[in-house]
């Protein structure tokens, strides 16, 4: 960045001026619409507030509070799987696929395979829920209907107390593996051959080769990926919504249905401004531990 | 022993083309069902095996949907109203900040960056809560402007935007400085007509986003005359899914051309956007 001072010219005065300007509508927008409202639930989750009576200052309560709170474990528990799931499942599917794809292919099957693997990500995640919870309804959905006629029986996807979530995560994964396998494409067209030729020239098989050479090349993408698939798995909603509704029970309920049903169902805004606090606080810490293993396992050139 | 192993090694080596092409299949499928399904009749429709081609072509479904008791039509007007003005905001917004922040020198620059940069961290449903009392507090609840009035500017908009004026030479703005031309006319006449291309990036994933939103639109708005598209879908649907499939099929189908409109014609134009910053360590 440009570090001299600016000169007190007329020029520099009307830059100035004109940056102000420029930048003013975005920040007006982010101080009332981002930062104002994130300071304003942050004093919310030390309150009792249920938006008819004012907001009462109750200290930790909402924090003790859901410490013993049984759904909130649950809730959580299941969000961390998720989480889990997700940064696993779409990576290495992701990467796997763009591995498979960065060899040679007959024709134009590369750049046709690429967009068709990327296209459900340009899906919103309620409509492609939409169509899954037909294919997996267990006595009409067509996903039973193949299994059984290769001999399995049925799955009640949706209803199941482990099924329900496995739904989920497919659905959740199948919609997201293309945008990390494009990631994943670009990186890999940045490695360069002559570097893996002379690894093979070396006598180091295909996996080494892969495992010294390839994968330190392209970890800003694997970083980026990751960050990118925990900071989206934490916020999931709508998928579970449509296809499982959080159930059975709270069986495949995310933190943020809950936080939700606690702010707009039951209005006890207070509590679930402070479930919305600490999942700020676990993907900023999150984000942050990653971004300080970076240095140990991300590559520079 | 020498021929079986050749032929053992010819059919590994088709091996990688079969996952993709199974993979492929697996991507395409749900779309394909989706498109049988919503010209079958309620009768034909649960049908197993599944149809998987739209025969015979039937659009029954589709007026079902636009004239329902859930108007897919007003949803459609909704979306596309809330998507536009979003889209148009942010075209203005995000550029000119994205450039003031890569290329003009002004008090408080770092700083502003900085909070900017903080504020793509926080996620809505941290802040959900005081918007909804913001919106409240206007009147705006089951508003369209909810929706619109948070969108019109967004720090994933401005931060692309400013890496790509961050990549334009600086002696191309120099002559054009030199020759007198006041900053706004520099960026005005200058840079954002060579913006051109991140322009359209930002448009199509501003309005895709915009479009597939979910969760603002559950909370803010709560009449079906004022649902957007995802929501119309999900009240199609029932709490108990027991709608009509044939005809969620088809509403979902109109729900999903847009995205279908860009993965024909536009992939290339937002690809790089979406992947640029990845990539680079």
């Amino acid at each position: 960045m440009h570090s001299q001072r600016p000169s007190k010219t007329p020029g520099s005065r009307r830059e100035a001026w004109t940056g102000i300007a420029f930048v003013l509508p975005s920040v007006i927008g982010f101080a009332v619409f981002v930062l104002v409202p994130l300071l304003v639930a942050l004093l919310l989750s030390f309150t009792q507030y249920d938006i008819i009576n004012p907001p009462r200052w109750v200290g930790l309560a909402n924090f003790a509070r859901m410490a013993s709170d049984h759904r909130m474990t649950v809730t959580w528990g299941n969000t961390v799987i998720y989480v889990a799931a997700a940064v696993l499942l779409i990576n290495g599917l992701g990467l796997g696929a763009a591995v498979l794809l960065s060899r040679k292919l007959p024709g134009s099957m590369r750049t046709v395979l690429r967009s068709v693997y990327f296209f459900p990500s340009l899906v919103g995640l309620a409509y492609v829920s939409i169509i899954w919870q037909a294919l997996m309804q267990r006595d009409t959905g067509i996903v039973n209907y193949y299994i059984t006629l290769m001999g399995g029986s049925r799955v009640d996807w949706l209803n199941g107390t482990t099924a329900a979530m496995i739904s989920v995560i497919v659905v959740d994964t199948w919609r997201n593996v293309g945008f990390t396998m494009l990631v994943y494409v670009s990186a890999l067209q940045e490695v360069s051959i002559t570097l893996l030729e002379a690894a093979q020239i070396d006598g180091a098989g295909p996996w080494r080769t892969f495992r010294r050479i390839t994968l330190p090349l392209i970890s800003p993408a694997i970083f980026f990926n990751v960050t990118t698939v925990t900071i989206g798995a934490f916020q999931i909603y709508e998928s579970i919504i449509v296809l499982t509704g959080g159930g059975p029970g709270d069986a495949s309920r995310s933190i943020v249905m809950y936080l939700a049903e606690q702010a707009f169902h039951q209005y006890n805004m207070g509590y679930a401004s402070a479930i919305g606090v600490s999942l700020f606080v676990i993907i900023l810490a999150l984000t942050a531990l990653q971004f300080m293993l970076r240095g140990k396992w991300v590559h520079h050139e | 022993m020498n021929r079986a192993a050749s032929r053992l090694s010819r059919l590994l080596g088709l091996l990688p083309l079969a996952l993709l092409l199974t993979g492929a299949v697996a991507m395409l499928a749900p779309f394909v069902w989706m498109f049988a399904t919503s010209m079958q009749t309620p009768l034909t429709a649960y049908d197993l095996p599944p149809h998987w081609l739209p025969l015979p072509l039937r659009t029954q479904n589709y007026a079902d949907a636009l004239t329902g008791p859930v108007s897919l039509m007003t949803a459609l007007f909704n979306s596309t109203v809330i998507a536009i003005l979003v889209t148009v905001g942010q075209l203005i917004t995000c550029p000119m900040a994205g450039y003031a922040f890569a290329r003009l020198r002004f008090p408080g620059r770092g700083a502003l960056l900085v909070t900017l940069l903080a504020s793509l961290m926080v996620p809505v449903q941290v802040t959900v809560i005081p918007l909804f009392l913001l919106m409240r507090g206007l009147h705006l609840v089951d508003n369209p402007a909810s929706l619109i009035l948070p969108g019109l500017t967004g720090a994933f908009g401005v931060f692309l935007m400013r890496q790509f004026f961050l990549t334009l030479p600086a002696e191309i703005l120099e002559a054009a400085r030199v020759d007198g031309a006041s900053p706004w006319t520099v960026y005005r006449r200058v840079a954002l007509p060579l913006a051109k291309p991140s322009l359209a990036a930002l448009a199509i994933i501003t309005f895709l986003g915009t479009w597939n939103a979910y969760f603002l639109p559950s909370i803010f708005l709560n009449s079906v005359n004022h649902a957007t598209m995802p929501l119309a879908l999900v009240l199609m649907l029932g709490p108990y899914k027991t709608g009509n499939v044939a005809m969620i099929m088809a509403a979902t189908t109109m729900a999903i051309v847009p995205a279908f409109a860009v993965f024909l014609f536009a992939q290339k134009w937002i690809v790089s956007s979406l992947t640029q910053s990845g990539v680079k360590g």
